[in-house]
């Protein structure tokens, strides 16, 4: 598909997230074992032919051009198109960096003008899912809506998320902001967004000489009131991840196999992600795992169940991890415990330790800690 | 002149058939069959090379070379695309009326002359991708320069007793080589060839030139160019080492070093942050482990998934291990199905295979027969109804010429 751009927005959750974001960007957070969250926005890009991609950071974002680099790992390190990375534009004018998502666009507005492309997919990157994104850009040229929004079947939580409810024609007819943890499904909004450029430029620079700031309530809102907006609820799984609780259980669904099959089981549309080099797994003569995902590089002599270990993790002999999230590097030493807890990147656990949180708050151990 | 000048090109002679892997090479050249659950041959010489600091490594196939040439590709993988230099996949080619096939490892070279030229290396760094071994090569060349020597071999001590399956070197005190025996009934060193070679460009240019007017020769390194060098008094230095190193020519010995990574003792580490083995990655998912699986003594590649027994065996990446299956002591190549309750013992699995349930493979072994385990195999692609039997020693989907 060469008639789609992309603007994607690295940052966005970060007050929700806690420790997790301490040293990163929402984008790059470390997810599903060998991941950082923005590999998934980025492969269904790729997957779905777009190769113009244009990512506006906000800050803490070292750890995000680290594992951007030029996009090589995602094959966007092209000599026509490819991978952009925006730090935050600042004006001589204002100290500030950008409020909010309208800002931001119009701080890229040259970008998105010489971008060949006629439309653009705008999206945040804390979405892990497996969606085929050209098929909502041929329902967008068909259904004639201004905004074509990605929306799935699945809980409100006590983060924000938008609500839509839609007619039979998939028009919005009614779109709201909600904190309240519901227990029926709604069309949720995975803050995806398909427009035409001029009408994107054209409204964004409008929204912006008024001094308005919010992308979905000073823009999205108003289309969608005037009957201008589509939405579709994808049928693949979408794991939004918005604060350290969703984090958590969205990190011990991947442990269910239809979630993975919906992930990672499509041959030709891969995941891809920043390529390490590592060994493969070893498990020792006293290793015994069950139900966990593992990535490789590790070395486990130690029990770990339901559990999510990253690359080039130790697991020592006695050592038993249970319902946690390891990062990369991580070190749980000999005869110590790990109970609904996640432990950041190059943690280390000594010998001996008992550390446990609990399913609905687990404990987080912030990166480089030592305990 | 079209490059810049390089001190030290490598050539690595990939063309090797490897007929003694049987069902492994029957579609694959040997330097492509896998290796210790995510890597191929090949990585360990290519990744050696980047990693003493050569930047220029010319690959010259010539048997199957497709998955070859698939894998290498434009190098990036070891780190190879470089604007001068990287690597080059060397195929024999047509020059003017003449054209022909690569026939010994010194012809290959002779045929290449060129290419090595248009970088006016100092020398030239003669590899083979037949072994598993960690080994840096800057050392070796700072060794050829420090002994002013024309070609340097490197050698291995093996025990004298297994001295006459090997080319030895019969070697002064300072390592300077008088004479070069290929597989002597009474060995008089225990210095065995590895195969690898570093040569100065302009004494190895002329005697390629010369050993090719010689319409007899096999235009073999072993066999004409050392002896010829040696004849003419040329200075031949060995070097020794004596870490790790495999010769994985056979599938017994194809086993051994798999099973060699599993075992802290033998001395090939691969999780060496400082001297790592790059290969082209696959970009699979992280591994996942059932509430059935009992894993020890293993190692895993990614995008497996395992609900079975495994035990001091190697899985590569993207299989499946089913509830009930046991693995013992094998090797189970990338993308293989392994069904239920299936029983796998002193085996390797190829790639893309499918072992039906309750299959029983290969049997337990104690110790090898004459120095060879008896290694059942299932070659690549191969699948196997349920109920499948093979017995150990046993290949299915090719045979292995001797």
């Amino acid at each position: 598909m060469n008639n789609m751009m992309s603007v994607l927005f690295a940052a966005g959750q970060e007050s929700k997230l806690n420790e997790l974001t301490l040293h990163r960007t929402t984008a790059s957070l470390p997810f599903g074992g060998r991941y950082r969250l923005i590999d998934f926005t980025l492969s269904n890009i790729v997957n779905s032919g777009i190769t113009q991609v244009g990512i506006i950071a906000r800050s803490n974002y070292q750890s995000l051009m680290d594992h951007i680099r030029q996009g090589r790992d995602w094959d966007l390190n092209r000599k026509n198109s490819g991978i952009y990375v925006f730090p935050p534009f600042v004006y001589n004018s204002s100290k500030e960096v950008y409020k909010g998502k309208i800002e931001a666009i119009y701080s890229i507005l040259s970008f998105i003008l010489w971008s060949k492309e006629e439309y653009v997919l705008i999206s945040n990157c804390n979405v892990a899912a497996n969606i085929d994104i050209e098929k909502y850009y041929d329902l967008h040229i068909k259904n004639g809506a201004v905004i074509t929004m990605l929306c799935y079947k699945g809980m409100t939580t006590s983060s924000s998320r938008i609500v839509i409810e839609k007619d039979a024609d998939d028009k919005i007819v009614d779109i709201y902001e909600t904190e309240y943890a519901g227990t029926e499904e709604k069309s949720v909004s995975l803050n995806m967004y398909i427009i035409k450029k001029d009408i994107l430029i054209n409204l964004v620079q409008k929204a912006y000489a008024r001094g308005l700031v919010d992308l979905e309530k000073d823009i999205l809102f108003k289309l969608v009131n005037e009957g201008k907006v589509c939405a579709y609820d994808v049928p693949e799984y979408a794991a939004i991840v918005d604060d350290v609780k969703t984090y958590y259980q969205e990190s011990m669904n991947l442990l269910k196999y239809d979630v993975r099959k919906s992930l990672f089981g499509k041959e030709d549309r891969k995941i891809y992600t920043k390529v390490k080099d590592s060994v493969p797994t070893v498990y020792g003569e006293h290793a015994k795992v069950s139900n966990s995902l593992i990535a490789d590089g590790c070395l486990i002599d130690g029990v770990v169940e339901n559990s999510i270990l990253f690359r080039s993790v130790h697991i020592a002999k006695g050592a038993v991890v249970k319902n946690s999230i390891v990062m990369e590097k991580g070190i749980v030493g000999e005869n110590s415990s790990l109970q609904y807890a996640i432990t950041d990147k190059d943690v280390e656990i000594s010998a001996d330790r008992n550390i446990s949180g609990f399913i609905t708050y687990p404990i987080v151990i912030v990166k480089g800690k030592k305990v | 002149m079209l490059s810049r000048r390089k001190e030290c090109v490598a050539m690595l002679l990939a063309g090797g058939q490897g007929t003694r892997l049987g069902a492994l090479t029957e579609e694959t050249a040997k330097p492509a069959v896998p290796f210790g659950a995510k890597y191929r041959i090949i990585d360990f010489p290519i990744s050696n090379t980047v990693n003493s600091g050569i930047d220029t490594i010319g690959v010259l196939t010539q048997y199957k070379p497709f998955e070859l040439n698939q894998y290498i590709g434009n190098g990036q993988p070891w780190d190879l695309d470089r604007i001068n230099g990287g690597a080059f996949i060397l195929p024999p080619y047509q020059r003017g009326k003449t054209g022909e096939w690569y026939k010994g490892t010194a012809n290959a070279i002779y045929q290449n002359i060129s290419f090595i030229d248009s970088y006016d290396p100092d020398y030239v760094l003669i590899l083979s991708g037949d072994h598993i071994y960690k080994m840096d090569y800057s050392k070796m060349l700072d060794k050829h320069k420090e002994n002013k020597a024309d070609c340097t071999i490197a050698v291995r001590n093996v025990p004298i007793e297994e001295a006459s399956r090997f080319g030895i070197m019969n070697t002064r005190g300072n390592n300077e080589i008088f004479e070069f025996e290929e597989k002597p009934e009474k060995p008089k060193s225990t210095k065995a060839s590895m195969g690898i070679y570093i040569f100065s460009w302009g004494k190895l240019r002329q005697y390629l030139i010369q050993d090719e007017e010689n319409k007899n020769s096999s235009n073999d390194f072993g066999k004409n160019i050392i002896p010829m060098m040696l004849k003419d008094k040329q200075k031949l230095y060995a070097y020794e080492f004596d870490s790790y190193w495999k010769d994985v020519g056979t599938i017994s010995s194809l086993w051994e070093a798999n099973m060699d990574i599993l075992n802290a003792d033998s001395g090939i580490n691969l999780n060496d942050k400082k001297w790592k083995i790059y290969s082209r990655n696959m970009a699979e998912p992280p591994q996942f482990v059932g509430d059935d699986a009992e894993v020890v003594h293993a190692m895993i590649s990614e995008g497996c998934y395992v609900n079975g027994k495994v035990t001091n065996s190697i899985i590569y990446h993207g299989s499946t291990i089913e509830k009930g299956a046991e693995i013992k002591d094998s090797i189970i190549m990338s993308n293989t199905m392994i069904g239920a309750n299936a029983r796998i013992s002193h085996a390797i699995i190829g790639w893309d295979c499918e072992v039906g349930e309750n299959s029983v493979i290969g049997a337990p072994q104690k110790a090898p027969i004459n120095g060879e385990w008896q290694i059942a195999v299932v070659g690549p692609k191969i699948k196997l109804e349920r109920n499948s039997v093979l017995k150990e020693g046993e290949m299915l989907g090719g045979k292995i010429n001797e």
